[in-house]
């Protein structure tokens, strides 16, 4: 192995811890009784988004970071699409820059960080695998990866290799990781913060 | 499409590896040979496209369906249940070929891709080659000369499909039942040499001689005595009758020691031994008959030409 190849495997393993460390700050863990799941600091908008599979309803919900832990009211669901919104008014995060998933390319590198199997911060990498598209609209439904998740992974972001959001890691079909497209996710945000504001 | 330049070294291999499925789209095609999903197949040469067999369950005209979103007919030619090749011939096909990776691209650690197109859009799936094992052996007892055992998921209809090279370029085919459900690839220059038999005969020419053998301890005496550099030799325990073997003159009872001048201790030395006789020439064979040291020559013929069911 020649030196531009070491310098190469070093950037490469920097480039990753770094995205690690940015990612770091915007997750937290969601405990319900029924198990754990990974949110999403949605900017400084006081708000968490994660699956909804991962904050059950009528049932007491935590808020966890590696320093401090918060009960928390979930303030709008969207069960089509499998996500949830909680408030965390103390809680605010770099927001990720969105990336359209129509934008993706077969192949491109995509990182997901949670807490898989309540193992806190981890980082896993994987390739997009494929795009699936609503059968009449065309819209983009899910973003299909070839990366490994467990649970307590749900609700975390999927990000590509310069930290964007491209969706919220949401279930394992057939070992294929599969996320909700991050303009999905936004949209919801935008309605739900609206029908607050009414 | 080059690679876009960034400070970051991670999108920079994001984007050489997307560019590289991108490549591999384009003669990644889709054949509706089978219920269910398509499976997919590669155009390795001008006209001429390769799958996994076990995925094309029919033989005849099958439909392919090709990158730029065309169909055209494809007839089976041939297929190696060895290696569980298939090649299909497409006259009107104009898909360009697929271009062969960079030597050491395929080495053990490399990142590789593997893309299928299992209905209209490819995807792929990423990890790195795990093992390059030589001189494998399929479960028919066929030599492989090299079979690569990949650490990545071959997904539902990938069998067949091009495993690429992070560089870019096809590496082999991938299949998932060579080795026991495993994600494994045939290397491109062992399904070069499957191509050639295929097109040019139809079928895998593997050698019949007729005999069916047993392995048997010699003894330290005999092999003193006759000077043997193998312990072990095979006992003919039946001849078919106008095989190679019976013209030659072999008898039920003799015990083979050495075909070519390399000693045969297993029955599957006997196949290598003679897989490396060119067509229509013939082979020393030495036995022992009696306790006697004999040397006969056998000529071995095609297999299947000869109508072995074996």
């Amino acid at each position: 192995m020649n030196a531009a190849q070491l310098d190469l495997d070093r950037q490469l393993a920097s480039d990753a811890k770094s995205l690690a460390e940015r990612l770091r700050r915007v997750v937290v863990e969601i405990h319900s009784p029924r198990g754990a799941g990974t949110g999403i600091v949605w900017g400084n908008t006081g708000l968490i988004v994660t699956n909804a599979h991962c904050a059950p309803r009528d049932v007491s919900l935590r808020i966890e970071t590696d320093s401090k832990s918060w009960s928390a009211e979930c303030v709008a669901y969207a069960r089509d699409y499998d996500l949830a919104l909680l408030a965390g008014p103390s809680l605010s995060a770099p927001a990720l820059e969105l990336r359209d998933a129509a934008s993706l390319r077969i192949g491109e590198l995509v990182f997901a960080h949670g807490h898989p199997m309540g193992i806190r911060d981890s980082l896993a990498m994987g390739a997009v695998h494929g795009v699936a598209r609503h059968p009449r609209s065309g819209e983009t439904r899910f973003v299909v990866a070839d990366i490994r998740l467990a649970p307590g992974n749900s609700g975390g972001p999927l990000v590509d290799a310069e930290g964007r959001l491209v969706g919220v890691n949401s279930m394992v079909v057939n070992g294929l990781g599969v996320a909700i497209p991050a303009l999905v996710v936004q949209r919801f945000v935008d309605r739900a913060g609206a029908s607050r504001a009414a | 499409m080059a690679s876009k330049k960034t400070n970051n070294a991670l999108a920079e291999l994001s984007s050489q590896l997307s560019d590289a499925v991108k490549s591999a789209a384009a003669y990644t095609v889709a054949i509706h040979a089978r219920r269910r999903i398509p499976s997919s197949g590669i155009v390795w040469r001008d006209g001429v496209i390769v799958s996994a067999s076990h995925t094309v369950r029919r033989d005849g005209v099958v439909r392919v369906a090709l990158p730029d979103g065309e169909s055209v007919n494809a007839t089976v030619v041939g297929r190696d249940a060895a290696t569980d090749l298939v090649v299909l011939r497409a006259d009107e096909l104009k898909t360009p070929r697929a271009p062969l990776a960079e030597a050491g691209a395929g080495d053990v650690g490399s990142l590789v891709l593997a893309v299928g197109r299992p209905g209209r859009n490819v995807s792929s799936s990423f990890g790195i080659v795990s093992a390059v094992v030589g001189g494998w052996r399929t479960v028919q007892g066929t030599r492989v000369d090299q079979l690569l055992r990949l650490d990545l998921a071959i997904y539902d209809g990938f069998s067949g499909g091009p495993l690429v090279a992070a560089s870019g370029g096809v590496l082999g085919i991938n299949n998932s039942a060579l080795a026991r459900g495993t994600a494994t690839a045939l290397p491109a220059p062992v399904v070069d040499g499957v191509i050639d038999e295929l097109l040019s005969h139809g079928h895998i020419r593997r050698p019949f001689v007729g005999v069916a053998v047993h392995p048997v301890a010699l003894g330290a005496a005999v092999v003193n005595r006759h000077h043997l550099t193998s312990e072990t030799a095979l006992l003919v325990v039946s001849v078919v009758e106008g095989a190679p073997a019976d013209a030659a003159g072999i008898l039920i009872g003799d015990v083979l020691t050495q075909v070519g001048g390399n000693d045969v201790a297993r029955p599957i030395d006997l196949l290598d031994a003679f897989s490396g006789v060119p067509d229509g020439e013939s082979v020393s064979v030495t036995l022992l008959r009696g306790g006697v040291p004999q040397t006969v020559s056998v000529a071995p013929r095609d297999r299947e030409a000869s109508g072995a069911i074996e």
